[in-house]
């Protein structure tokens, strides 16, 4: 670690204007006081009088038959209450609804693994008992004869003849594909001065860990037919569609409740088989169950990342630098189920040409299955793939050309004056000022000494390097997208749901319909709120949590997408307008003027022009709850107030591929200084700026911390994290012994920087924010191409580069220079 | 000399004495989420790397998993849960909370420890030294950056805005 | 996460101890337990019977003789170590103690357990075979001393065979020492590490490269380098390094080592 590790003061380059009120301070939050004292609940902590605990049996196999399952031995062991077999599954259930359209909507993926597992981990059956270790020590008794079959871990080798079938329904292993293709390639190749020729970049596997793992207490009531699943799910709107038919049973069966969730990053969307289970076990057992994800099961079996191979890149250039257009192959690697997978297949698009106004893009795009844990979204979903790789165009483009990587990217930004750009697929990039963010990484890393540093590293035999990388954070999706992987699909647009009441003592209750996993959900909602009704945001109590019991919640509902502070605040901006209007129009009531003469401040309901004439919030709940008699007939006032946000989408041309699918386009610049030991290949990150801009900032404190909790992420991502296969499809990295993520001693100094460009299409010109599109693996990656110039000028094709790998491009630089070729058309 | 596969501990728990039979193998994290109730402290991972099951045993910072329930019988335990006095936050906690040094809160009980342990020991620390003493607790959420901060300032030290 | 059945002993003695090993043969001595209950976590091992080491007053305390040479309690935690000032007498063992992982291991962690389980990837292995240490055994057949070069037998196997517990270790005095390492993030485990004494003649264990440490001995701090390529490793390969990265890697923390060896004073 540096010297020190001071986090700089946040430097505020430009700020929307400022309203007098709670939006845009850093209030404290709601949620620490319970969390800080330990008092979170968080699901594990929930008890049953009664409960099993639930232990699965997981395949050691990469790829094997089931030949038999036999839980006899294990239903004998003491204390064991009930097992739960494949077998079982397939009689008691539906497969899962496939996203895909064919091959890979052929697929038969159940809760427990039937007659095939397909990965190392899979679940295959599920032992009960009445604790926990009992039912560690029963699994041990399962007898499951498998016949291991041919493993399939490269997602290149997926296609080639004799390669391991992992779903005969599909009959291949590529389960989807399509191909996007906007402007005129030909034409931008025609006009090209060079074309740069990449044969292949790798975006690595790994995902955000979250400290707190998948599980879930599980509940069903006979006599109704109701579970109640105490989970951790941050997308209980997918767990239900998924869950729901599968089980043969009405959504509202199917009650999800939540409370304080320890990290979600889109690790916790795809739990439903798991979820299934448990269900199919209190109902069969009688009682309610408990299902505890530990670390192994969840790196073995959970939420893998997207490993995106991009093949065969061509780029074409002008010889300034002006890029034109690109075609690539990209191929992605789904493991062994598509379990929110083929969407990752169109949700880069709504990034397509990244920061950069190229016009010509072909991008073919194929996903294949292989024997390792099924992916689903991580943090930056999808996107952060295809950003990787513009931004490795970026730089590979530059170094080849021998220009400087600062300038092509400004030459090549979208300017803020186009905004908003309409991008060659039709996405609507609503606002900011790319270059402007640049320039404020550059300061603040320090940019103007940049050669005296270098200077300073090689007296000390250290080889120093800086890299950029520019992003974005796209946020709430438009569902149509979803059309584009399957034009069956009935979905499109998006929503979120919040209901806000005035009780009977003047309370003002919020109620959201997400699922909240640290985002501060509470403490902005409320923020919000007591803006619009004139009183303190300690007078907003908001629920902690998610329960589908409170109907507070629409068929998108959740955490996830960088979206909160568009689609839950819009709903709480509404569901509050909604009711500060009723207040208004009750209040005009009884102090007999127009609602318009009516202001809401100080907690009461009073006139504009005569503020003595004041109703105080209790007495509003009072009168609507208790006290209704002699109100006119004909007023419609409730005091309960639930509103759908619905974002201005339309569905998109699936023919042409094109149109917005995602709302707002918060970005991310940031700039990271290495210094490398050229003698072991080891280096360190000795300076890190990151930009960040996401247009207005309800809790800039907020926000400042999930640029930080990103930066954390994408330097883990970019070091050591990686989820390693060796060719028997045995995860190599299966707990935080070997998957080693950043601890505190590993974190570099850190500035960041704050612009704001308000988004013209949201409620509160916010954009959704959080993910943070990886920009720390793109300045990693970039610092490390910059600081091996002088040895053999290696290409770093590799998002993932460990010591190891360093080493790799500094003792053979033209093994991977072998990748790229620069050619005059 | 007697071998036992359970026995009766008693543990002394923010002041409390608690007497339960345990069997050997029970892990003590699992002993005082499962048998005592005291949930506050949290599971992470299996390879005792996380820290989130961190507790402060007879004065000593130790991972909670990492020691079996009958190897603390007769030892006084302090967890997050004896850290605030009726309700009010202590200077670490309101520090943890002003710096937004938490976002989902999971690693927090953990780091509270961490913290406290050091305090104790050193009431002055500089970055490098809170750094050394948290290593041991993984954050997936805030980077430790507002942890060092939240730290310096209980210690009432100057961390700025 | 979950560990089998097992049984606890907690003897007051190390003659009690030893009793219940012998009569257990499949017990296993409970140390800080900061690797073995990781064992039975992954269910790796299940002993039958665990003797608790703790309370054995026998197996604790550093002493300092006159002529500097150091006794080490196997049961010593890391942390009682880098606090104690006598063991300052060979600064090394601090300084490499407070390298191992992070201050809840460093406190429970014993240096008896380190060596004892004798991980490729330990600390202290090479850096006590560098030393020159000697290592007491008590059995059955009651006590004798093991050389470090000696005790090293494989992964997890010493000379500290089964029914038998390691008590103390034995540092020579000395300063010019050294230590070296490419650990995974700071303070992370190793990928290679190298223990350099120079007090009379240049020695370097080099760890992480077999399931023993290896001894290399060199006539010069210049002659490391070549000394380490000729002493034939064959590291292992895995997802952190290949054989040939190790092996690079090996030479390079060993020169390393040894220039703070002559260094130190």
């Amino acid at each position: 670690m540096s010297e020190t590790t001071t986090v700089a003061e946040p430097l505020v380059v430009e700020q929307a204007e400022t309203k007098p009120g709670y939006a845009g301070q850093s209030v404290p939050r709601k949620e620490d006081k319970r969390l800080v004292q330990g008092e979170g609940v968080f699901f594990d902590d929930v008890k049953r009088h009664n409960m099993g605990y639930v232990h699965f049996v997981r395949s050691p196999y990469a790829h094997a038959k089931l030949r038999s399952v036999d839980v006899s031995k294990a239903l004998e062991h003491p204390g064991v209450l009930g097992t739960l077999t494949g077998d079982e599954v397939a009689l008691l259930t539906d497969p899962f609804f496939q996203i895909s359209s064919p091959p890979g909507a052929h697929l038969k993926d159940f809760c427990l693994a039937v007659g095939k597992a397909r990965f190392v981990g899979e679940p295959v059956a599920a032992v009960v008992a009445t604790t926990r270790e009992t039912a560690r020590d029963a699994s041990e008794l399962v007898e499951v004869d498998y016949e291991p079959l041919p493993v399939l871990t490269d997602a290149r080798e997926a296609l080639a003849d004799g390669a391991p079938l992992l779903h005969d329904e599909a009959g291949t292993n590529l389960t989807w594909e399509g191909v996007y293709e906007w402007g005129d390639l030909d034409q931008a190749f025609a006009e090209a001065d060079r074309v740069l020729k990449i044969s292949e970049l790798h975006f690595d596997r790994f995902n955000s860990t979250p400290l707190e793992c998948n599980g879930a207490l599980v509940e069903f009531n006979k006599g109704t037919g109701q579970w109640t699943i105490i989970t951790n799910n941050q997308f209980p709107g997918f767990a239900a569609i998924m869950m729901g038919p599968a089980m043969r049973v009405g959504l509202d069966k199917l009650r999800f409740v939540t409370q304080d969730i320890g990290g979600g990053f889109g690790n916790k969307i795809t739990s439903h088989p798991q979820l299934v289970a448990c269900c199919l076990l209190a109902r069969k057992l009688k009682r309610p169950v408990q299902w505890t994800e530990w670390r192994t099961d969840f790196h073995l079996s959970m939420s893998h990342g997207n490993e995106r191979w991009f093949q065969d890149t061509e780029v074409a250039v002008k010889h300034d630098g002006t890029l034109l257009g690109f075609r690539t192959t990209a191929l992605d690697d789904a493991g062994a189920w598509l379990r929110y997978e083929p969407l990752g297949g169109v949700i880069w698009a709504q990034v397509t040409p990244g920061m950069y106004r190229w016009r010509h893009i072909r991008l073919d795009f194929k996903q294949v299955v292989t024997n390792k844990a099924p992916v689903s979204p991580n943090r930056g979903y999808s996107r952060m793939q295809h950003l990787w790789f513009t931004e490795r165009v970026i730089d590979i483009v530059a170094h080849e050309l021998g220009l400087d990587p600062v300038e092509v990217r400004k030459r090549n930004y979208i300017k803020a004056d186009e905004m908003p750009y309409e991008t060659p697929n039709g996405c609507i990039y609503d606002s900011g000022d790319y270059a402007k963010m640049l320039d404020t990484a550059l300061d603040l890393i320090g940019y103007d000494d940049l050669e005296s540093k270098r200077t300073d590293a090689e007296s000390r035999g250290k080889l120093l390097g800086l890299g950029i990388g520019s992003t974005l954070d796209s946020g709430t999706n438009n569902f149509g997208q979803s059309r584009l992987i399957n034009p069956e699909l009935q979905f499109s647009g998006n929503n979120e749901v919040a209901t806000v009441k005035l009780d009977i003592f003047g309370e003002i209750v919020v109620t959201l319909g997400t699922t909240p996993q640290g985002q501060s959900h509470e403490t902005t909602a409320s923020q919000v709120v007591a803006d619009i009704l004139g009183c303190s945001v300690d007078d907003v109590n908001v629920r902690a949590g998610h329960d589908s019991y409170w109907n507070s919640h629409a068929g998108f509902s959740g955490t996830y997408a960088s979206q909160f502070a568009v689609t839950g605040l819009g709903a709480v901006k509404g569901a509050t307008e909604m009711l500060a209007g009723e207040m208004k129009k009750l209040a005009s009531v009884v102090l007999g003027c127009s609602p318009d003469d009516i202001e809401l401040a100080e907690g009461q309901a009073r006139m504009k022009a005569n503020p003595e004439a004041a109703l105080p919030f209790m007495a509003l709940g009072a009168i609507i709850n208790a006290n209704n008699a002699g109100l006119p007939e004909d007023l419609d006032v409730t005091l309960n107030c639930r509103y759908v946000y619905r974002p201005p989408f339309d569905p998109p041309d699936v023919e042409r591929k094109y149109g917005n699918l995602t709302l707002t386009y918060a970005a991310q610049v940031h700039a990271a200084v290495v210094e490398v030991d050229p003698e072991t290949g080891v280096y360190e990150i000795v300076d890190y700026a990151a930009v960040d801009d996401c247009g207005k900032r309800i809790n800039p404190q907020v926000v400042e911390g999930q640029v930080m909790g990103a930066t954390a992420q994408a330097i883990g991502a970019a070091t050591h994290e990686t989820f390693t296969y060796d060719e028997d499809g045995n995860l190599l990295t299966p707990n935080f012994y070997d998957y080693h993520v950043p601890h505190a001693l590993d974190m570099p100094p850190l500035k960041t920087g704050y612009v704001e460009s308000p988004s013209p299409f949201t409620s509160l010109g916010t954009k959704g924010m959080g993910e943070g599109g990886g920009a720390g693996i793109h300045a990693l990656c970039a610092a490390l191409q910059d600081a091996l110039r002088s040895r053999g000028n290696p290409i770093v094709y590799d998002s993932s580069n460990p010591y190891h790998r360093v080493w790799e491009l500094l003792s053979d630089p033209e093994e991977s220079r072998k990748r790229v070729a620069v050619e005059t058309p | 000399m007697d071998v036992v596969s359970s026995q009766t501990v008693s543990v002394e728990v923010n002041g409390t004495t608690y007497e339960r039979e345990v069997e050997a193998r029970r892990l003590l994290i699992h002993f005082l989420r499962d048998d005592l109730d005291l949930t506050g402290s949290h599971v992470g991972c299996d390879t005792g790397n996380c820290g989130a099951c961190s507790v402060i045993l007879d004065g000593t910072l130790v991972k909670s998993c990492m020691l079996l329930a009958v190897q603390a019988d007769g030892s006084s335990i302090e967890t997050v849960e004896g850290l605030s006095q009726e309700d009010e936050l202590n200077p670490l906690q309101q520090a943890f909370k002003d710096q937004h040094a938490l976002q989902c809160g999971y690693c927090t009980p953990g780091m509270l420890m961490s913290a406290t342990a050091l305090l104790r020991d050193n009431p002055s620390p500089s970055d490098d030294e809170i750094a050394k003493a948290i290593q041991g607790n993984i954050c997936r959420c805030t980077g430790y950056w507002n942890i060092f901060k939240a730290v310096k300032a209980a210690s009432g030290q100057e961390v700025g805005e | 996460m979950l560990l089998s059945e097992v049984g606890y002993a907690r003897p007051a003695t190390l003659e009690q101890a030893l009793g219940v090993l012998a009569e257990y043969p499949g017990a296993r001595a409970l140390a800080g337990g900061q690797t073995l209950v990781n064992v039975m976590k992954a269910r790796a091992a299940a002993p039958d019977v665990l003797v608790d080491l703790a309370g054995i007053p026998e197996l604790k305390g550093i002493e300092l003789a006159g002529d500097g040479t150091l006794e080490l309690g196997a049961m010593t935690t890391y942390s009682e170590l880098i606090a104690s000032a006598e063991a300052r007498a060979r600064p090394i063992l601090g300084e490499v103690c407070a390298q191992i992982a992070d201050v809840q291991v460093r406190n429970r962690g014993t240096i008896g357990g380190n060596v004892c389980s004798s991980d490729p990837t330990n600390h202290l292995p090479p850096l006590l075979v560098a030393l020159g240490a000697t290592f007491t055994v008590a059995g059955p057949q009651g006590e004798r001393t093991v050389p470090a070069g000696e005790f090293f037998l494989g992964v997890y196997m010493t000379a500290a065979g089964p029914g038998e517990l390691l008590t103390k270790i034995t540092v020579p005095p000395g300063r010019n020492d050294g230590f070296a390492s490419v650990p995974i993030g700071v303070d992370g485990t190793c990928i290679v590490n190298a223990a350099a004494s120079m007090n009379g003649g240049v020695r370097v264990a080099l760890g992480c490269v077999g399931a023993t440490p290896v001894l290399v001995e060199a006539e010069s701090a210049d002659a490391v380098r070549d000394a380490v390529r000729e002493s034939a490793i064959d590291p292992p390969s895995d997802v952190h390094a290949s054989a040939d990265y190790r092996r690079h890697l090996a030479e390079v923390v060993a020169a390393r080592a040894v220039e703070q060896a002559g260094k130190a004073s």
